[in-house]
């Protein structure tokens, strides 16, 4: 009877499921693929200026066969990574030693918020300088828009923190360090937690950008060649990447990861 | 129990922090004098702004003083330390810790293994009655049982000394008589000195071996009071007819009500 229960309620919410969202969804996309044929076969020369989708398709299929895509798409997740990862593991860090000490903390906070203001495209230019285009540069860029976000958002955490925390954790004989591991860290929680969504996101569209001004192989790459090589197709298809690798990373994995500590530290927190 | 070395001593205590909207310097306490004896509660009684709490956040370590030396077993404070533990008024157990996490946390800190830890805590957890909520998390709890909590992880640190800064003074009247009843039963089993300090002269008479009543500000040690009540004796419910008691209380009363008209005068 138990599993029977348990069928009929995974049934029931995929039913749901197809009527809400998923219906919505394939309708709209249906609807721009048709706006974007029609369109597509009533201009002159599709091919330079809007391929069908059906032409992106085959497209697509052609790169998929050669290993194109596969490879690009593995660079520009493997960058993604690596630059958010090191971002991550230096901003946390770096936001809760800043907010050992209230003063410091205090000093710091406009000077983080401009920071992580100054995007990571502008910062290009002189990255380039020094260091040309190399992986270097598209690394550090991806470091930088995804080290700033993080470290003021847990600055910004650790400020919020109430003293008598800090303070009774003290008279318990805490280090600072002690403090920073028991309650900085922990109190921080839900801002680490947006703030690293925040970062990964940020580090996205930097890792295509930075393949687009200074790479040689991956996403950014991809459809910034296929303007010179008037692949439109190619840039195109690399768009659709873009999004829809975003949408699913943050869908399905860093949203539930956000929501999921905030909900549980809400319910701690009271 | 060596009654002839004191544990706490402060002498010729001053402290003047500057106003902070103002920067007029605030003279918060002058010339302060006191000695805790091993196993002794001295309760700390005044009008509000008489800078009691001041004199105990020096004391915990968290406001530097530079007029007078205070010092526990003989070592100046100059800093916080897990000789001196605190109990704070407003609810200052960590939310994201279990109640058996935040009585342990001082071992923790020590690195204390685990499983000698885990025995430590328990004894704690069923001196001050939370047996049974060793899992739950602060927001489980009602705020008498956040100060149990937080008395139990101030005693499982072992301190020389204990200071409260009116830790019952945002419960409801029933549980703080309660509350009273159990750090009395607790003072007696563990024979810890304590320094207790509040506003309440009930609490302070009731506590209190010796009560030090402070002057209004510049806080100044006014008087003290001497409670000869055997602690198995008191019992609040036999407090309404103790001489001894009644006495104590109305003297603490009277000094502590002139002082408040001095400071509403002004």
């Amino acid at each position: 009877m138990q599993s029977r229960s348990k069928l009929d309620r995974l049934l029931w919410s995929l039913q749901q499921l197809m009527k809400i969202d998923a219906m919505n969804i394939v309708i709209l996309v249906i609807v721009v693929l048709l706006g974007w044929s029609v369109i597509s076969d009533n201009i002159e020369n599709p091919a330079r200026y809007l391929p069908s989708p059906i032409a992106v398709a085959f497209s697509s299929v052609d790169m998929l066969v050669k290993g194109l895509l596969p490879s690009y798409f593995s660079d520009t997740l493997v960058r993604l990574i690596i630059g958010s990862a090191i971002g991550l593991a230096a901003g946390i860090p770096f936001g809760l030693l800043l907010g050992l000490n209230r003063t410091v903390a205090d000093m710091f906070h406009p000077m983080m918020n401009f920071f992580q203001s100054v995007s990571g495209i502008a910062i290009f230019p002189i990255i380039v300088i020094w260091y040309g285009n190399s992986d270097m540069t598209v690394l550090i860029v991806i470091l930088y828009t995804s080290f700033f976000p993080i470290a003021f958002n847990v600055l910004s955490g650790v400020r919020e923190i109430p003293l008598r925390y800090i303070n009774a954790t003290r008279t318990l004989g805490a280090s600072r360090f002690q403090v920073m591991k028991d309650v900085l860290f922990p109190g921080a929680m839900p801002h680490i937690a947006t703030g690293s969504r925040l970062s990964i996101g940020f580090a996205w569209r930097a890792v295509i950008a930075g393949e687009m001004l200074a790479g040689r192989e991956g996403l950014g790459w991809m459809i910034f060649t296929g303007q010179d090589a008037d692949k439109t197709t190619e840039i195109i298809l690399g768009m659709v990447i873009i999004g829809f690798t975003w949408i699913v990373l943050d869908h399905y994995l860093l949203r539930p990861m956000e929501e999921r500590t905030i909900e549980r530290w809400g319910l701690v927190q009271r | 129990m060596n009654k002839l070395i004191p544990k706490l001593v402060v002498e010729g205590l001053s402290h003047h922090y500057p106003d902070e909207y103002t920067g007029e310097s605030v003279h918060a306490l002058e010339d302060i004098n006191l000695e805790l004896y091993e196993g002794e509660l001295v309760s700390v009684v005044g009008p509000s702004g008489c800078g009691k709490s001041t004199l105990l956040n020096i004391l915990a370590g968290l406001l530097p003083y530079n007029i007078g030396v205070a010092s526990v077993d003989g070592e100046v404070i100059t800093g916080p330390g897990p000789d001196r533990g605190v109990v704070f008024q407003e609810h200052a157990i960590l939310p994201w810790r279990t109640v058996a996490r935040n009585i342990g946390h001082g071992l923790e800190i020590r690195k204390i293994p685990e499983k000698e830890r885990k025995k430590t805590v328990q004894d704690f957890i069923n001196l001050v009655g939370l047996t049974g909520f060793e899992d739950k998390y602060p927001h489980e709890l009602s705020g008498g049982m956040k100060q149990r909590c937080q008395v139990a992880r101030t005693l499982c640190a072992d301190p020389v000394v204990m200071l409260m800064d009116e830790p019952f003074a945002a419960v409801d009247a029933q549980t703080r008589i309660t509350l009273q009843e159990e750090l009395n039963r607790i003072a007696m089993a563990t024979k810890k000195t304590i320094l207790f300090i509040t506003h309440a002269v009930d609490e302070a008479a009731f506590l209190g071996d010796r009560c030090l009543v402070f002057s209004a500000r510049p806080g100044r040690l006014k008087e003290i009071v001497k409670i000869d009540i055997p602690r198995e004796k008191r019992v609040w419910a036999d407090m309404n007819t103790d001489a001894v008691f009644i006495a104590a209380r109305d003297k603490i009363l009277a000094s502590v009500r002139e002082e408040v008209s001095v400071a509403v005068e002004e």
